[in-house]
């Protein structure tokens, strides 16, 4: 019995298959829209899952806690004692000050990220060196000297030479020496990146001393972090207190987002797939009608019919998935994304070159499947069984 | 939270199922009115070939309705991660009190439509179709459950803040020290564990002897014990079998199970439960209709299929969910 079951289906869809050679330019119309559509859900999702994974990664090495002093809702510098009021918190490993801005090149019209801090207080700070291309970085005592992104030096069109000078809030120049180069491997981080010591950000910026942007608080136990947190809150009321879990789910909600609107847009190409598809199948020729009324003379069932449609959708769908994401990965393996980069990425004048390696696990691919191919299904079963349904004597003008 | 990739596809999907059912209801209506099985009339012609249209789009709704049940489960794991405090798909799904519920009529849902499937290939067996009028009246009863599961999805995904704090599995399934909220606590895992494997030992010999003479009322005894074991066995997965595959004595997940970290060995485990109960119970229900006319024959093979597929599904299942424990208590725990 199921032998029989199986050899009849083995051999329906043996007729699919020869069906659908018959009709190819027809078929062929069909696959190349359907793949098209799924290239371009395909590549979203890729693109946001690479992204959110990427954003996953940097955060992991980001402090647990970032302390901000906000006020009349703006981020403002304070007091280094500020760090004093910490001292009674157990659980925190280290507090590490930081001076965090952006410089306006207006020369290249270029926005600069630059980070001031002493290195050598970080947990890891030794280790810094290692994502270094060459050169090291700056410590505590060598003031001017700076470590710089890949695009910075290429901006800054140095040449040779390993100096350059950027003018501070007054207007005058203060110069600077290169001490090392980040390599291109963190590029998402420190492309646009310019790493001193304190005392330099606080004169490029002209920050009075003693006063910092953030401080970084490094916790020792991962699951204390939202106690410490509430304490330090407790402990200084004006400050803004971020935890890394925290800023994590915020990216994802955010990479969420902007995928779903992406999808939302991407749904009006389905629905126009979707009315093709439906178009398509329900078009018959007077060839198609004597196919298969000659098909139910010969004892053909209903069924059989529906399973001989049934079969055509799955290995049409089938195959425009394997060519649809096969094309989604290429497109964002090879050529980083390039049609939906802006849309998810925002917008920056350096353009980190970014590598981005999506893992699509089993459950990605199945809300790829369910978003086109449960659609498309759908749209051929009615027409399938309208022409499975043809009266036999009238199809063959008896 | 409407704006998400999942989202939208289980909206979309439910959208597609829905369309389906009401068509499908349709041509439901229409056969409960005017069905005459010995007319030749142009209606009922037409009536003749709109039943197959229904029957195409009621399997094309199982279909879907069982990729929407796996879409939900791992959408709920994509969830947790937007949602503070949760950390898998159990803490997304009782972020609101329609999680699961939803869950849960997903879950029943794709039996009763399972059940319909069978009525309609028992009914096209026999030249009079003798059950149509039986079976269109309970796929007109099977469309309220589909509103009600798309309406308890809809709810649900509507209800999702990001930002409500919810319990993570650690606490929900876990051995409480606090006032966590623990959804399957007060179970003692030896008795568990023993209850199923009498369980699995008692359905063996019902259904072996069920094999060896067929009895209605033995039959019936089967079907009652698969569905107190399949409650049981869902229980047993999460408070003990769960946190052998885990590694992990406080991991008590009926979710985790699914990922790919595990191997998806939670699909193998729930892939042979499910249909193993739905073939168990759906013996004894094939039985009901078997005096109706031409049936007998069919029914009386379906049922020793069906026995005979429950159980070797049963051994694999068995199989299965011992794998992790017996590993555990002969090589000992991993590193």
């Amino acid at each position: 019995m199921a032998q029989y079951n199986i050899e009849k289906q083995l051999n329906i869809l043996d007729y699919a298959l020869s069906s659908l050679w018959r009709r190819r330019m027809k078929s062929l119309s069909v696959l190349l829209v359907f793949a098209a559509v799924i290239f371009l859900l395909a590549s979203f999702q890729m693109v946001t899952q690479a992204l959110s994974d990427k954003a996953k990664q940097v955060l992991a090495y980001t402090p647990e806690i970032t302390l901000q002093k906000m006020s009349a809702g703006r981020q403002e510098t304070f007091p280094l004692t500020y760090k004093d009021q910490l001292d009674g918190i157990f659980g925190i490993r280290r507090v590490v000050p930081r001076i965090w801005g952006y410089y306006f090149d207006e020369v290249r019209l270029a926005n600069y990220t630059v980070m001031g801090m002493d290195t050598a207080e970080m947990p890891e700070g030794d280790r810094l060196d290692s994502a270094l291309a060459s050169g090291k970085m700056p410590s505590h005592e060598e003031s001017g000297r700076v470590v710089i992104g890949h695009s910075i030096k290429k901006g800054l069109d140095l040449g040779g030479r390993s100096t350059f000078s950027l003018f501070r809030p007054d207007l005058s120049l203060k110069p600077f020496e290169i001490s090392g180069e980040f390599s291109q491997n963190t590029d998402i981080l420190t492309n646009d990146l310019m790493v001193m010591t304190l005392d330099d950000a606080r004169d490029l910026f002209a920050i009075p001393a003693g006063q910092v942007t953030d401080l970084c608080v490094y916790v020792a136990n991962p699951k204390e972090i939202d106690t410490i947190a509430r304490k330090i809150s407790d402990a200084l009321p004006a400050v803004r207190v971020l935890t890394r879990p925290q800023i994590q789910k915020t990216y994802q909600v955010v990479f969420g987002w902007r995928s779903g609107f992406g999808s939302i847009c991407l749904l009006a190409a389905l629905a126009a797939f979707v009315i093709l598809a439906w178009d398509k199948a329900s078009g018959l020729s007077p060839e198609e009608r004597r196919e298969i009324a000659i098909l139910k003379v010969l004892g053909w069932e209903t069924s059989d019919l529906l399973a001989v449609r049934f079969w055509e959708s799955v290995i049409v769908s089938g195959l425009a998935c394997i060519l649809g994401m096969t094309a989604a990965y290429i497109h964002v393996v090879y050529f980083s994304a390039s049609l939906f980069r802006p849309v998810l990425m925002g917008w920056s004048v350096l353009r980190p070159e970014l590598h981005l390696l999506p893992s699509m696990a089993a459950g990605d691919i199945l809300l790829i499947l369910a978003f086109t191919v449960i659609p498309y299904l759908a749209a051929t079963v009615i027409p399938a069984w309208r022409s499975a349904t043809v009266p036999a004597d009238s199809a063959l003008g008896g | 939270m409407f704006l998400n990739p999942w989202s939208l596809a289980l909206t979309l999907c439910s959208f597609v199922v829905l369309i389906l059912g009401a068509v499908a209801g349709k041509t439901a209506v229409r056969v409960l009115r005017f069905w005459e099985p010995g007319s030749d009339s142009n209606r009922q012609i037409r009536l003749e070939n709109e039943i197959w249209l229904s029957s195409t789009l009621v399997a094309y709704g199982l279909g879907f309705q069982i990729i929407t049940l796996i879409l939900f489960v791992l959408a709920a794991d994509q969830f947790c991660q937007v949602i503070v405090g949760a950390m898998c798909a159990t803490g997304a799904l009782l972020a609101n009190p329609y999680g699961m519920p939803a869950l849960l009529v997903k879950l029943f849902g794709v039996f009763f439509y399972g059940f319909w499937i069978l009525l309609h290939q028992l009914d096209i067996r026999s030249e009079q179709y003798p059950l149509v009028r039986i079976k269109y009246l309970a796929l007109l009863l099977l469309l309220p459950l589909l509103v009600l599961d798309v309406t308890l999805q809809t709810l649900y995904i509507a209800g999702i803040k990001p930002d409500i704090i919810t319990s993570c599995c650690a606490v929900v399934f876990g051995d409480s020290t606090g006032g966590g909220s623990n959804l399957l606590s007060g179970y003692s895992q030896q008795e568990l564990l023993l209850a199923f494997i009498i369980s699995i030992i008692a359905l063996v010999i019902l259904g072996r002897g069920l094999l060896q003479r067929w009895q209605p009322w033995l039959a019936g005894l089967y079907a009652a014990g698969w569905l107190w074991f399949f409650p049981l066995s869902l229980v047993v997965i999460t408070t003990v079998i769960s946190s052998y595959v885990y590694a992990m004595p406080y991991h008590k997940c009926p979710f985790c199970i699914l990922k790919p970290e595990y191997h998806y060995f939670g699909f193998a485990l729930f892939g042979t439960l499910i249909p193993a109960t739905f073939f168990g119970a759906s013996a004894a229900l094939a039985g009901l209709v078997r005096g109706k006319g031409g049936l007998a024959g069919v029914v009386d093979r379906y049922q020793k299929l069906a026995v005979r597929l429950s159980l070797v599904l049963l051994v694999i299942f068995s199989g299965l969910s011992f794998y992790h424990y017996l590993k555990y208590l002969i090589i000992g725990g991993e590193g």
